[in-house]
């Protein structure tokens, strides 16, 4: 192989690689791919599930400990009509979402001071190992006696699992770090100041936002057995609610609330992670997003 | 005492000057004594044992480490924290993964505070200067590591140092890539007129670059042996190894490695 072919071909590598997604997109127009297959076979899938669910119910007696689909989704029309799923909604997604921002703020930016201040966080490092592998779910009631049954406790206690989540993930990472990356940078000509602000902020920024990923999913973890503990509302309360009058719809009916809820964080993930995070998406997303 | 602009425009005063330098790292003696000069604008390659102290030579006129004896001397001062006035390649190419080949050539600019018009026009003429051009947009995952090293190289070549110091910066590539990257080297060594000083273990490179070699000893390092390269320029990479005189230069830098 000659010099120009082996240069040839490196350079050509970035091109060929959009080539490839240019095909995979074309070939998505097309109806009997195997993707959109998928998707019909994935529906059939679903029918049937709900189908023998149902079946099982009439045929079996099960309703007491699955209930079943018809059951189900009249409970959700009931809940809807009676106005109480909308408040309970808004109440767990306001303790979720109030949770989560203060937990991902607070979490990343002692992860990314503990990080960076390396004599600081060799400090904190022994506490902080001794916490990581507590399970923080036992600590929901002293949440209670800390901070009521109200909705502040929810707000807290999904905080807290939150920010242990982002910290932990920011720390970690931005410990990480290769220490050359920061010498060559002053090498570069960098400051102080421009350390902090081409550097370390955006090196940690990339484990703030994985640390966000893992966290998100537990702000509603948090709202949820909160509202377990001690609540007067609230998705989580409901579905304690229902299945302490042995009513297994109920308690059905709010799982695919939150359901619904999980699906919509997870449309937010994709979002962040197609923004913020671009430069490290593979390329083969290009074919898995539809 | 001539003034530093004199200074400068004398070719023949040396670059950097080791002066009896030592380095310790705990008990071990890393290197030392070393006593050495760089002309100024020459191509030097430095080869030896691994673990014999080149990297910690290069790291001494960067400024990352300081001397346990002796002096090291850049410019006829000596170095004083980290040198900015010198280029380091090594084989990692420390490219910042989450800005593009563009915004990491940027960065040694916007460190340096040049003005943004300045920025865009010598990034556009580093990028053909290594063959990057239509890559600009393209994120560090999206390259090969013979690309990642021409980044590097540009992003040094921005702000046009006077020095280039060079860590094994083709050890990662196969081997027709490297001679590739050997004759962009030399050209960027003659467009440039800075000094390169030029870490290998591979004796080729050595001579194929240098206009001299210099040999260093098992630990702790100690220069063993200094030959000028005396093969004439412009250099072809791939005419210059059947060149009688590449051979014996090859022995005698061989047989002072002294590999068994
Ligand atoms: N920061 C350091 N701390 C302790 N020992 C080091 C350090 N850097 C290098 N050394 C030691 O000094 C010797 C020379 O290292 P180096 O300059 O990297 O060698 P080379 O580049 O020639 O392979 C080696 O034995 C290495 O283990
Ligand atoms: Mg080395």
């Amino acid at each position: 192989m000659s010099i120009e072919r082996a240069t040839g071909d490196e350079l050509e590598r970035p091109s060929a690689d959009s080539g490839n997604v240019a095909e995979k997109r074309g070939g998505s127009t097309r109806f009997f791919n195997p993707r959109r297959i998928d998707i019909y076979l994935q529906i059939a899938f679903l029918i049937a599930v709900f189908a023998i669910w149902e079946c099982s119910a009439i045929y079996f007696g099960t309703d007491f400990w699955t209930s079943r689909p018809s059951a189900i989704a009249q409970e959700l029309v009931n809940w809807a009509n009676s106005g109480l799923l909308w408040t309970d909604l808004k109440l767990t997604l306001m303790e979720a979402g109030i949770g989560f921002v203060i937990g991902s703020a607070l979490g990343g930016l002692v992860g990314f001071v503990l990080g960076w201040i390396r004599r600081l966080g060799d400090f904190f490092e022994p506490f902080i190992l001794s916490i990581y592998t507590l399970p923080k779910i036992a600590l929901a009631p002293l949440f209670v006696l800390w901070f009521g049954i109200g909705a502040i406790n929810k707000i807290m206690f999904s905080a807290m699992l939150v920010f242990f989540m982002v910290f932990f993930t920011t720390f970690q990472g931005t410990r990480q770090v290769d220490r050359e990356l920061v010498e060559n940078a002053r090498l570069l000509g960098a400051s102080n100041f421009g350390i902090w602000t081409k550097i370390a902020i955006p090196y940690s920024a990339v484990w703030v936002f994985t640390g966000i990923r893992i966290g998100l999913p537990y702000s509603l973890i948090g709202a949820i057995v909160g509202e377990f503990v001690a609540a007067e509302a609230g998705v989580g309360f409901r579905i304690k609610e229902s299945t302490a009058f042995f009513n297994t719809a109920g308690v059905f009916a709010g799982l695919i609330v939150l359901m619904a809820i999980s699906l919509v964080l997870l449309g937010a993930l994709k979002l962040i992670e197609r923004r913020a995070l671009r430069w490290q998406v593979h390329n083969s997303m290009d074919g898995v997003v539809p | 005492m001539p003034d530093a602009a004199q200074r400068s425009r004398d070719r023949t005063a040396p670059m950097i000057e080791f002066k009896g330098t030592r380095v310790r790292f705990g008990s071990l003696d890393a290197i030392g004594p070393v006593s050495l000069s760089v002309k100024r604008g020459e191509f030097l390659a430095v080869i030896g044992p691994s673990g014999c102290g080149k990297s910690t030579l290069l790291n001494l006129v960067a400024g990352t480490l300081k001397p346990a004896g002796g002096e090291v001397l850049y410019r006829g001062a000596p170095v004083d924290g980290v040198n900015r006035e010198i280029g380091y390649i090594t084989q990692k190419n420390h490219c910042l993964p989450w800005r593009t080949v563009e915004g990491n050539i940027r960065l040694p600019l916007e460190f340096r505070g040049y003005p943004n018009g300045e920025i865009a026009s010598r990034v556009t003429s580093v990028l053909q200067q290594v063959g990057l051009a239509g890559f600009e947009k393209s994120y560090p995952r999206q390259l090969s590591g013979g690309m990642l090293q021409r980044v590097s190289i540009a992003r040094t070549l921005a702000y046009a140092p006077d020095t280039y110091l060079m860590d094994e910066p083709f050890g990662s590539l196969d081997a027709q890539l490297r001679l590739r990257m050997h004759e962009e080297i030399m050209r960027l060594w003659h467009q440039t007129g800075s000094t390169f000083v030029f870490v290998t273990h591979d004796l080729h490179e050595a001579i194929t670059l240098a206009d001299r070699v210099v040999v260093i000893s098992r630990r702790p390092g100690r220069i063993k042996l200094v030959v000028d390269i005396d093969l004439p320029r412009p250099r072809d990479v791939i005419d210059l190894q059947s060149d009688p005189r590449f051979g014996a230069y090859f022995k005698q830098l061989w047989d002072a490695l002294d590999v068994h």
